[in-house]
């Protein structure tokens, strides 16, 4: 709540505009009352003729017509005000993930992101382009009333003045009391609310036990139960507004009563007050009322800008990269790791005091068992983590003093589930370089990475298009996929995720050949699950819980580190053996 | 349009609530107008200073009118409200009677995993239908016509000006809204689906957009979608304002009619003037009703959508009525074959299976193994009778698959699938499911077997089952499937998110209780399959080897590699 009122302050000259709109709209609101009883008084009490009261009727009908012109301006108003906040709401969610995303999808909740980016900046419309408009209409519009009541006929002003507290009054009231009642009724509701998808989700299953007939009963019931749960809410919100009507009619009726009283008994008020005062009534009553109905559209939004706000108050981690070029030679660089470690916010080390050499065109092995820290040290070796202790270096330097674009120029990354864009195969492969791939590169990548055979048996070849609303691929042809991206980059670092399950025999045979191939230039680092990979290392970096405990070969390992031995030892030839 | 007769069709079976719901509105809507005209009348009569009495009388009469028009609104509403959730309850019921009996086949039809939620969301966008569609444009035609009626007592001319607004507001103006709303709610989706999809790139494909530097251009990319969305939603909300706008300006430019031309009247000596105010306090108060009008095309065409998808779902998709009722044999194990089984799923130009033949003799023991998308579950999708094969025949007991009554079938299988589905409940209801007489004590001892004896019968089951971990839920499964007690038993990965230790002891049990019936296990692990009569390997839809697991291994094929493969991952 306090979150959205900063943020429509912000928008000040939108929120003066809606001011004066609402100032016009009163305006209107008592010219067309005035000019209206003006009308009827003079045609009806006073027996002008008709083309004497025709100017009259002219500028009542400007009068009408000018305010339901402004009632669109303020709407307007509004719905622009919510495009220019959402904008922004993504804009800067957009900025956040962009500059500190390797942490979102390492926790997993990226489909919580894109719902927060999608719907609850969607949500939020409804307060800028409704309550905002309503809030300042409504503390505009009926103080005027009151005060040209206050003008005309004080004692009509007094009584609006008394019994206006009680609508806001009562509506707060009730609201408390719906809040509790809903509540009790909340867990009941989405029980039965969940019922029908529970049943359908659950109907093939039913059908296999040949219970799929029986459940018509089941929707009935739960459908009428959560009917009932539902009245049983919507009972008091309608009691809720049919005693703000009940407080509405019996004020007007006390207006009527005493202008009444004073037009006949006393006969100390003219027509034209009486008429006057008794149009302007209901118009006073009906805006505080719709100020009910805007804030039950606003407090639905509260909760999305929370979300929102929530998201964007998170602290980050954000890499900086300084503006050494990258030198490029046919020699991959050196990297080092002194001391270096990674904590995420305060959840403890997820790397702690990593020191290593890794040696131009080596191929390194980082072994583990799951949970100790692997694929977080990819990341830093990636440069897609910064280092929260010790540092990184490149050749010499410290890896984030080189210009970012460079680093990854010449950098792959092989995870265990390559992500596939929508577009075509030839498109997701020509993703891995920044510069013009020819159809040629990309067929030469493409026969490299064993994916020749995919291709023709695809009717529309390297075009056929994949990825979201495309051709779904299999685990192994992603894989495929993700190394001619490889072939097609030739970069000097390469990264890899080795997968965790077999994958079938075509892909396993050329991963393992491709990755030899690309080793000869490059050095290739590997989160290693294989047993032929950890052999073939040049090097082993070996991880528990976070802490680098032993390097070397495989030799060196197995002879020299128990817990090297006890690993491989419980592994090796399968499980359940 | 058709659809939606289906939800009138509906709505029409609480004809009470129907009534009510009309006759409240009505009231309602005719007590104000009664109300604020008399108020008219009263201050004009006022005027005139009359006796006391009619004063009591009149100010009596208001506050009568005022009551009953809050109590009105009180009975339009609870009636009208009760009225769309018992309908929305009838639509789920005969929606699930259309869906139930193509089920499971039409899964397959949607690949898609939110079909059902889709379903359920366009059922419950249905409760705008009766609230905002049907019955407005009924209460407005019945509120005008009778104020029409009882003005054309005072002066004709203002009764058939009355009777132009009805026209204009009521027919008019949503005919022409209408036919803009439909353009902008098609761009308005389209927007959307593009955004989503392009958030979803941007999040999910973070780390292969960042290391290939591709992250600025979809940034931008993004940037102007969503600029691109937001556009059409400022048009949307703009389009509804203009509405509400138009709507009230037109309601406001009769009522100024009424006056000028009652005016003119009054001038004219045609009309008693204490009328006037009178018959414009009812022209603007009458108006009122009319204001539903400006958003019912948009609730209009969200309905017909929904209700068009919602129906489409299960319209066409009747089976070619061929000789579907044969009937296997009772309490015997079943032989299987497959004969040159084709499948290719729709709109893939991949075949999933591809001339697939294999024997099971009655009583065998099977394994299926490949990596994943080699055609393991298409080829149980097939035994199940879910799917069937474009070419090639599938036999159960040497009868063609496809001649057999489903339920039938499905009565004779003990199946776990790889995903299965529990009931909100408790464990000893999930169970029941398998046979409605089974004792306690059955069920106890089948949860002991899988290991679950940790829980008790009436430990409850959230939605999803999501209070059980995976393994829990496949071993709930497996008991399910054991206690059904049939000699057919059809396991998909059954036990794959569960210790190595449990497999095995759940193995010796299913292997136990299914010693002399016909047995299919998919599995991706290759361990304990040593015992197994047959194993099947598979690729891409191929049956490239099959045979005992010493003849595979000694045969060192396809299958010896795959082995040699899982000895070599360190998990």
């Amino acid at each position: 709540m306090n979150d959205l009122k900063k943020l429509a302050k912000a928008h000040a000259h939108d929120r003066i505009l809606l001011f004066i709109i609402a100032l016009l709209t009163g305006v209107m609101v008592i010219g067309q009352a005035y000019l209206f009883v003006a009308a009827v008084d003079r045609i009806f009490l006073q027996k002008y003729s008709f083309l004497e009261v025709l100017p009259v009727l002219l500028v009542l009908l400007a009068v009408m017509i000018a305010r339901a012109g402004l009632t669109y301006w303020s709407g307007r108003t509004g719905v622009q005000m919510a495009s220019k906040v959402k904008r922004d709401f993504r804009q800067s969610l957009l900025n956040k993930y962009s500059r500190n995303p390797i942490q979102a999808s390492f926790q997993g909740q990226s489909g919580q992101k894109v719902s927060v980016i999608l719907d609850a900046v969607d949500e939020i419309d409804s307060y800028f382009s409704q309550y905002v408009p309503q809030v300042i209409q409504t503390s505009v519009v009926p103080l005027m009333i009151i005060g040209t009541a206050f003008y005309h006929h004080i004692y009509t002003g007094i009584i609006m003045l008394i019994t206006a507290p009680f609508i806001p009054a009562f509506m707060i009231i009730i609201g408390l009391k719906t809040k509790k009642k809903s509540e009790e009724q909340m867990d009941e509701m989405a029980a039965f609310s969940g019922r029908f998808l529970d049943i359908l989700q659950g109907l093939t299953t039913l059908k296999f036990f040949g219970r799929a007939k029986q459940q018509h009963e089941a929707i009935r019931e739960s459908s009428l139960n959560f009917r009932d749960a539902t009245m049983e809410v919507l009972k008091i919100a309608f009691i809720s507004s049919l005693s703000l009507e009940f407080i509405s009619m019996l004020s007007i009726g006390i207006i009527a009563l005493e202008v009444g009283i004073r037009l006949i008994v006393f006969e100390s008020i003219s027509f034209f007050t009486a008429f006057f005062v008794l149009v302007l009534a209901p118009e006073f009553y009906n805006s505080l009322r719709d100020l009910g109905s805007a804030f039950h559209t606003g407090r639905g939004s509260m909760g999305a800008a929370k979300k929102v706000s929530e998201e964007l108050t998170e602290t980050e981690q954000v890499v900086e990269w300084g503006d050494t070029p990258f030198r490029y030679t046919d020699k991959p660089p050196v990297i080092e790791l002194k001391e270096a470690g990674f904590r995420y916010k305060e959840e403890g080390f997820a790397l702690k005091g990593i020191s290593a050499v890794l040696s131009s065109n080596q191929q390194i092995a980082i072994v583990g068992r799951s949970g100790a820290g692997k694929t977080t040290l990819l990341h830093l070796i990636a440069g897609l983590i910064g280092p929260t202790e010790g540092i990184i270096e490149v050749d010499g330097r410290s890896l984030f003093s080189y210009e970012e674009a460079g680093w990854f120029e010449q950098l792959s990354y092989i995870s265990q589930h390559p992500y596939l864009f929508a577009g075509t195969l030839s498109d997701n492969i020509a993703i891995g370089t920044n510069e013009a791939a020819t159809r040629y590169e990309i067929e030469r990548a493409a026969e490299k990475a064993g994916i020749q055979e995919l291709v023709e048996s695809l009717e529309a070849g390297l075009d056929t298009a994949i990825g979201e609303g495309g051709r779904g691929l299999s685990g192994g042809e992603k894989q495929r996929v993700a190394l001619a991206r490889a072939f097609l980059k030739k970069p000097s670092v390469i990264l890899f995720d080795e997968p965790t399950t077999g994958l079938d025999l075509h892909t396993e045979r050329i991963l393992q050949a491709s990755i030899e191939a690309l080793a000869k230039n490059s050095t290739v680092i590997t989160v290693a699950h294989r047993l032929h990979t950890i052999r073939n290392a040049d090097q082993i970096l070996f991880l528990e819980n976070g802490k680098l405990i032993a390097q070397g070969s495989h030799e060196e390992l197995l002879a020299g580190n128990q817990e090297y031995r006890n690993m491989v030892a419980s592994h090796r030839g399968g499980i359940a053996q | 349009m058709n659809h939606l007769k289906l939800v009138i069709k509906e709505i029409m079976t609480e004809k009470k609530d129907v009534f009510l719901s009309v006759l409240f509105g009505f009231l309602a809507g005719i007590t104000a107008i009664a109300l604020f005209g008399s108020s008219g009348y009263l201050v004009s009569k006022a005027a005139f200073a009359p006796p006391l009495y009619t004063l009591a009388f009149l100010i009596a009469g208001l506050k009568l009118m005022g009551f009953a028009r809050a109590l009105s609104c009180y009975g339009e509403r609870y009636f009208s409200h009760r009225a769309t959730f018992t309908m929305l309850s009838n639509i789920r019921v005969s929606f699930f009677e259309k869906l139930e009996p193509l089920a499971p086949r039409i899964f397959q039809k949607y690949r898609s995993g939110d079909l059902l939620a889709r379903i359920v969301g366009d059922v419950e966008s249905l409760q705008n239908f009766f609230l905002r569609v049907f019955y407005p444009p009924i209460i407005l035609l019945l509120v005008f016509l009778s104020t029409i009626f009882f003005v054309a007592f005072y002066s004709w001319w203002i009764a058939f000006i009355l009777f132009a607004g009805l026209i204009l507001t009521g027919l008019v103006i949503p005919a022409w809204f209408a036919r803009r709303q439909k353009k902008l709610d098609s761009r308005i989706r389209e927007s959307r689906a593009e955004l989503s999809t392009d958030v979803t790139e941007f999040l999910y494909g973070f780390l292969d957009l960042k290391i290939y530097q591709k992250l600025q251009g979809k940034k931008q990319r993004l940037h102007d979608t969503s600029n691109r969305y937001i556009a059409e939603q400022e048009r949307e909300g703009k389009t509804a304002m203009f509405n509400h706008s138009i709507n009230s300006m037109v309601s406001f430019t009769v009522s100024w009619f009424v006056l000028a031309v009652g005016a003119y009247f009054v001038t004219a000596e045609q009309l008693d003037g204490v009328f006037l105010a009178m018959l414009v306090m009812i022209s603007l108060t009458m108006f009122e009703n009319a204001l539903p009008m400006a958003v019912l095309p948009g609730h209009l065409e969200d309905n017909r959508r929904a209700a068009k998808r919602l129906y489409s779902v299960v319209d066409e998709e009747s089976e070619p009525n061929t000789i579907i009722e044969k009937k296997l044999p009772a309490g015997q194990a079943l032989s299987l074959a497959f004969q040159e089984a084709t499948f290719t799923f729709p709109g893939e130009d991949r075949p999933a299976l591809k001339e697939v033949s294999v024997d099971l003799p009655a009583g065998s023991k099977t394994a299926i193994v490949g990596p994943s998308g080699s055609g393991k579950s298409t080829l149980m999708q097939l035994l199940l009778g879910v799917i069937r094969p474009d070419k090639g025949k599938i036999l159960a007991d040497g009868v063609n698959l496809s001649e057999v009554e489903q339920e039938n079938l499905w009565a004779k299988i003990n199946v776990v699938l790889q995903e299965n589905h529990f009931f909100y409940g408790t464990i000893r209801e999930n169970l029941l499911i398998a046979d409605g007489a089974l004792t306690d004590k059955d069920m106890e001892a089948a949860l002991e077997r899988v290991e679950l004896d940790h829980f008790s019968l009436d430990d409850a089951v959230f939605e999803k089952a999501e209070n059980l971990s995976g393994g829990e839920r496949q071993r709930l499964a497996v008991a399910r499937a054991m206690l059904k007690g049939e000699r057919l038993w059809l396991l998909d990965e059954p036990v794959s998110s569960v210790d190595v230790l449990t497999e095995k002891t759940i193995y010796e049990h299913i292997f136990s209780l299914a010693k002399k019936d016909t047995l299919v296990l998919i599995s991706h692990r290759l361990t304990g399959l040593e015992n197994m009569d047959k194993i099947i390997v598979m690729e891409q839809g191929e049956v490239v080897e099959a045979g005992s697991f010493k003849e595979l291994m000694e045969k060192q094929g396809y299958f010896y590699e795959m082995k040699q493969i899982e000895k070599n991952v360190l998990m």
